[in-house]
C-alpha cells in the first residue's frame, strides 16, 4: 500500500484520514516553539495525573486555546494560578491525532503580577496617547438632550440602577437601551466590543454610558483593555465612561468623549436636570421681558420728550411770535397815525388861535363897531357920505342898520 | 410713511424738531415741518403700541399655556 502523502488530492485519488491528520500534525508543528501571553478562562487539574488543562483565551477577542501542561511547569511557575489571571507561557502546537484536537503543550508558565500588568497599561498609555486615542480635539460632544441612551453595564447592578434612577430624576422623559454584560473577568472585553458595536450602529442612541461601579484594580482591568479602547475611539457615537475607581484611572476614562467619576455622575453628564432648565427658563424669560419692556418703555420717553418739546408741542407758538409781530406793526402803525393826528389837531388850534387873533370880533367887544356901505365896503372917512345913505354897523353883539342924518 | 422703521421715523422726527426750534423757516415751512413732524411721532407711536401689543399677546398666550 503506497501513502499518496506527494501531490495534490482528487476525487479518484484521496487522501486517507491518517494522511490529512499527519499532514494537519506537520503543519502545526512547524510553528514551533512560542512566548504566548493570555488569560487564563478555566484550569482543570485532573485528579490522580499530573496533567493539567487550561483554557487560555485572549482577553481581548472570543478566542481560545486549550493548553496542557504538567503539574511540576506550574507548580514552577504559577503556583497559585486561578481563573482569570493572566500568563504568558511558553508553549508548542501539538496535534492530537488520536481526536483530531489541537492544544498547546507549555514547558514554561509565569503568571504575571499585577506589577507587571499596571506596567503593562502605562506602555499601552503611551501608545495610544502617542497615536492621540486620548486628543481632546477628538472628543465628540454628547447632545444636551439625548433621545436615547445606550447603556453597557452588568445586570441588575448598582451601576445600572444608578445610572437609570439618576437620569429618570433628573429628566422624567429619558429613554434607555441597557445591553447588560460582564463586566469582569474572561468575556466581559469581547462582550463589551459587542455591545458598543450593536449601540454605536443603533441611530436611536446618542450617546452611549459604559458603567461599571468600582472595584479592585483586577477587576477593572477590563475598562483599560486596548482593544476596547480602540472600539470605544472608532465610535461615531459619543462615549461616556463611568467607572467608579479610586486609584487606577482605567484607560477607557482617557479614551471616552466623556469621562464621570461615578454612574451617577455619568447621569448628571448625559441629560439635564428638568426641574432646574425649567427655572433657568423661567430667568431668562424674565430678563427677556424685563429687557424688551425696558426697551419700548426708553423709546417711549424718547418719543415723549421729542412729542413735548415746544416746537412740536405748541405750534401755536409758531404763530403766536406772528402774530406779535403782526399785533406790534399795527400797534405802531396806529400809534403813527395818532401821532400825526394829534399833530393836526394842535395845529389846528393854533391856526384857529391865529385866526382869531386877527379877527375884528375882539376891537369890537371893546366898543368899536365897522360901518359898512350897501356894496360891503368898509367905511374909514366921513367924506363921500351922502345924508340918507343907509349904512350896515357891525357890532360885538351883531349888526343894525343906520340911517346917515348930515355929514 | 408706514415703511419707515420706527427707527427712522425717530431720527426724522429728531431732524424735525431741531429746525422748528432753530427758527428762519417761513411760516409756511414752519407749518409743512410741523405737520411732518406729528406724523412722524404719529407712526413712532404705532411702533410702540404695536409692540406693546404683541407683548402682551404673548404673554397672555404663555400664561393661557
Amino acid at each position: 500500500m503506497t501513502e499518496p502523502t506527494n501531490g495534490s488530492s482528487s476525487p479518484e485519488q484521496p487522501w486517507p484520514v491518517r494522511v490529512v491528520s499527519q499532514k494537519i500534525g506537520a503543519w502545526i508543528g512547524k510553528l514551533g516553539w512560542v512566548w504566548i501571553d493570555g488569560q487564563v478562562a478555566q484550569i482543570n487539574r485532573r485528579p490522580g495525573t499530573t496533567t493539567v488543562f487550561l483554557t487560555l483565551r485572549d482577553p481581548s477577542a472570543d478566542l481560545s486555546l486549550t493548553v496542557t501542561t504538567n503539574r511540576d511547569v506550574l507548580d514552577l511557575g504559577a503556583p497559585e494560578l486561578a481563573e482569570g489571571a493572566r500568563v504568558l507561557l511558553h508553549a508548542k502546537p501539538d496535534f492530537y491525532p488520536g481526536r483530531g484536537t489541537l492544544s498547546l503543550r507549555a514547558d514554561e508558565i509565569r503568571q504575571v503580577g499585577l506589577g507587571e500588568l499596571l506596567a503593562r497599561l502605562e506602555k499601552l498609555k503611551k501608545l495610544l496617547a502617542a497615536e492621540g486615542l486620548f486628543d481632546p480635539r477628538r472628543k465628540r460632544r454628547p447632545p444636551f438632550l439625548p433621545q436615547r441612551i445606550g447603556l453597557i453595564t452588568g445586570r441588575a447592578s448598582a451601576a445600572e440602577r444608578d445610572v437609570l434612577t439618576n437620569a429618570r430624576r433628573r429628566w422624567p422623559a429619558v429613554d434607555f437601551r441597557v445591553i447588560n454584560v460582564a463586566v469582569q473577568g474572561p468575556g466581559a472585553v469581547p462582550q463589551m466590543i459587542d455591545a458598543l458595536r450593536v449601540l454605536d450602529l443603533d441611530e436611536t442612541v446618542d450617546v452611549i454610558v459604559i458603567a461599571r461601579g468600582g472595584g479592585s484594580t483586577e477587576d477593572l482591568l477590563p475598562f483599560s483593555d486596548e482593544a476596547l479602547c480602540r472600539a470605544v475611539f472608532a465610535c461615531r457615537t459619543a462615549v461616556v465612561s463611568a467607572v467608579g475607581h479610586e486609584t487606577d484611572t482605567p484607560l477607557l476614562d482617557y479614551v471616552a468623549d466623556v469621562r464621570a467619576s461615578t454612574p451617577t455622575d455619568a447621569a448628571k453628564r448625559i441629560v439635564p436636570d428638568l426641574a432646574e432648565e425649567r427655572h433657568l427658563i423661567a430667568q431668562v424669560r424674565h430678563r427677556l421681558d424685563r429687557g424688551v419692556r425696558h426697551l419700548v418703555d426708553r423709546e417711549q420717553h424718547r418719543l415723549d420728550a421729542l412729542r413735548s418739546r415746544p416746537a412740536l408741542a405748541k405750534p401755536e407758538l409758531l404763530l403766536d411770535r406772528r402774530q406779535e409781530d403782526v399785533t406790534a406793526l399795527r400797534a405802531r402803525s396806529s400809534r403813527t397815525l395818532e401821532h400825526r393826528l394829534t399833530g393836526a389837531v394842535s395845529d389846528l388850534g393854533h391856526t384857529l388861535a391865529r385866526l382869531r387873533a386877527l379877527s375884528p370880533a375882539a376891537t369890537l367887544e371893546r366898543g368899536y363897531a365897522i360901518v359898512q356901505r350897501a356894496d360891503g365896503a368898509v367905511l374909514r372917512d366921513p367924506a363921500g357920505v351922502t345924508g340918507g345913505e343907509r349904512l350896515r354897523v357891525r357890532l360885538a353883539g351883531g349888526e343894525l342898520t343906520a340911517t346917515v342924518a348930515g355929514t | 410713511m408706514t415703511e419707515l422703521s420706527y427707527e427712522q421715523a425717530r431720527a426724522e422726527l429728531a431732524s424735525v424738531v431741531e429746525k422748528l426750534e432753530a427758527g428762519g423757516a417761513t411760516l409756511e415751512e414752519s407749518l409743512a415741518l410741523w405737520e411732518r413732524g406729528e406724523q412722524l411721532a404719529d407712526v413712532c407711536q404705532r411702533w410702540l403700541d404695536g409692540a406693546r401689543e404683541r407683548l402682551d399677546a404673548a404673554r397672555q398666550a404663555r400664561d393661557q399655556g
